[in-house]
């Protein structure tokens, strides 16, 4: 176990750098820069700004210098939110984007998970029809007209919830919902099918002839079997979580992680967009090690090679 | 419950029809413009009415029109998306299938990279180096679609390379051309159109949501996305504005998505129930 989280430490540290070069020439290649929403500047103050960000430079020291702060720790400054550094806006936007995501991953298996187990017991009945037709129409409709539907029901209609903003934990549960409709659907779906799977191998006739019931089948023997797929799927879940956070955080204003990196795009404000992308691809590689620690512990015969 | 879901797909496919026939129809010059504009202050964000079927927008607008209108670009990003993810995906499968070994692992390390960042951030980027216009988007679309297809197609290349038949053209002394073309291809092709049947309303919806946060479609330029996310800025007020492209998302997506499962379900024997 230990040596698989070492492996996963060394890596990781290739692909940030990886990722922060491909970024930062990616952006410098873009047309525009952090001062071009500034109205007529004289070119002194523009050559000024330009020296302070070291931005006078030619490229290759530009990035000589950026990976040297890095490396420090420092991950740069930003343009647009004067005063602030990148590590300051990240620390503030990180715990409220966690909320949101963990908020909306509990949700999304606490609701998808025993939505697909009731459907595959159930299958070919009026019960797995309701399901499938559920989740079915969590991944139809973009996810900002779930929030939309959301806000105007419980928001406006209903007078119940915040419906913007980030302040008590009541301004969480329209966002966490809306994140997770799509996680939701995906994830019942999945056990739906692995659980008929799972349902149909000999070990589970085996245990049902010896008189088993049928609930304690499907528990101890098909569900079991059946969190492997799911299991894998939180990786990639995680990604969508990532993505869904740009358009959530977006709908209820919330200063999270997605929020900020897609202003921070727009505004070309170079240091907080490659930050905000490192930050993200070190979430997806510490999911994806849980995942396969999980793995390790669900099924003992998965052994982990690399 | 076999039974019901052949004939939920016959519906779905039915409206897919209905839809495409509408794009397609609306090309040929539609008795209204969709920017065609009634700034007279009584059609301006007007309620649905017998006038104005879905209503007018705040540039008085008339919403249905500018829905037909937004079904051109809509769909055809949507099968525009599958026709280069599939283009991509078939050609990057069958030449990691074909090789195997280490090319192959290679080739598949590419497509878990692919995997692992988060889908809109490839599109953000993309989409601002190659502009925001129509072609971007396609581009960058395309760009986080085609990865299942590859490994579907490599999947289906590497159990199907080591069968008889493949044996036997070999014998015959068929090129690697031929086999891949004449033989591997066609019989990998039935999850492939599965997986398109999911690309397209996929490629719609991300169309919609990268509109939505303002890195998609700009302005003149009219879809289904964009209409709903103009029409979200007014959801107080003018409710009916993100109600009706919102509605023909979701139907259009729900019959891509019925019609997919089903296809699934009829090609797969294994999950045949």
């Amino acid at each position: 176990m230990s040596k698989l989280i070492i492996k996963r430490i060394l890596i990781m540290l290739p692909l940030l750098w990886l990722i922060a070069t491909l970024t930062f020439f990616l952006l410098r290649v873009l047309p525009g820069g952090p001062f071009d929403a500034e109205k007529n500047l004289p070119p002194e103050i523009i050559a000024n700004l330009k020296a302070k960000y070291h931005m006078d430079r030619t490229l290759p020291e530009q990035y000589y210098i950026y990976l040297q702060r890095v490396v420090k720790g420092d991950l740069g400054i930003s343009y647009k939110y004067l005063d602030r550094s990148v590590n300051d806006i990240l620390a503030s936007a990180l715990p409220v984007s966690l909320t949101l995501g963990i908020a909306a991953l509990f949700l999304a298996i606490i609701i998808g998970v025993p939505l697909g187990i009731v459907a595959a017991t159930k299958k070919g009945t009026a019960i797995d029809a309701m399901c499938i037709i559920c989740s079915t129409l969590g991944v139809s409709l973009p996810s900002f007209v779930i929030g939309a539907l959301l806000i105007f029901v419980f928001g406006i209609w209903l007078k119940l919830l915040p419906v913007a903003l980030w302040e008590s934990a009541w301004h969480v549960i329209l966002p966490a919902f809306t994140l997770a409709s799509g996680p939701t659907a995906y994830l019942a779906r999945l056990t739906r099918s692995s659980v008929i799977d799972a349902l149909s191998k000999d070990w589970v006739r085996t245990a049902q002839i010896k008189g088993e019931p049928y609930l304690q089948t499907v528990i101890n023997h098909a569900l079991r079997n059946a969190l492997i797929p799911i299991i894998t799927v939180l990786g990639p879940l995680s990604a969508i979580l990532i993505t869904g956070s740009f358009v959530v955080e977006t709908i209820y204003a919330i200063p999270g992680m997605g929020r900020f990196f897609i202003t921070a795009v727009s505004n070309r404000d170079y240091d907080l967009v490659i930050g905000t992308t490192l930050i993200f691809a070190l979430l997806l590689i510490i999911a994806n090690t849980i995942v396969d620690i999980l793995y390790h512990i669900l099924d003992p015969r998965i052994t982990i090679s690399d | 419950m076999m039974k019901n879901r052949t004939y939920l797909a016959k519906i779905a496919g039915c409206i897919i029809f209905i839809l495409c026939l509408i794009a397609i129809l609306s090309s040929f010059g539609f008795p209204f413009t969709p920017y065609a504009f009634d700034q007279t202050s009584e059609h301006i964000l007007e309620a649905p009415s017998a006038q104005h079927l879905f209503g007018t927008d705040e540039l008085g607008r008339d919403l249905l029109t500018r829905i037909i209108y937004g079904s051109q670009l809509s769909i055809s990003i949507g099968f525009l998306t599958a026709l280069i993810a599939s283009i991509v995906g078939i050609t990057y499968g069958a030449i990691a299938g074909f090789a195997g070994d280490r090319i192959d692992t290679f080739m598949m390390r590419g497509i878990d990279l692919f995997y692992a960042l988060p889908d809109l951030l490839i599109m953000i980027l993309v989409g601002i180096i190659i502009g925001r216009g129509t072609l971007g988007i396609l581009l960058a679309l395309g760009l986080v679609s085609w990865m299942g297809t590859a490994r579907l197609v490599r999947a289906q290349f590497l159990t199907l390379k080591n069968e008889e038949f493949i044996e036997a053209a070999r014998a015959c002394g068929a090129s690697s051309w031929t086999i891949i073309t004449r033989h591997l291809l066609p019989n990998a092709l039935s999850p492939v159109i599965v997986s398109l049947t999911f690309i397209i309303p996929s490629a719609i919806l991300a169309e919609s949501t990268l509109s939505f946060i303002g890195l998609g479609l700009s302005p003149p330029a009219c879809s289904w996305g964009t209409l709903a996310s103009e029409g979200w800025r007014a959801l107080r007020t003018e409710p009916h504005l993100i109600l009706w492209p919102s509605l023909f998302i979701f139907m259009v997506v729900l019959s891509f998505n019925l019609l997919g499962d089903t296809l699934a379900d009829t090609m797969d024997p294994k999950t045949r129930v």
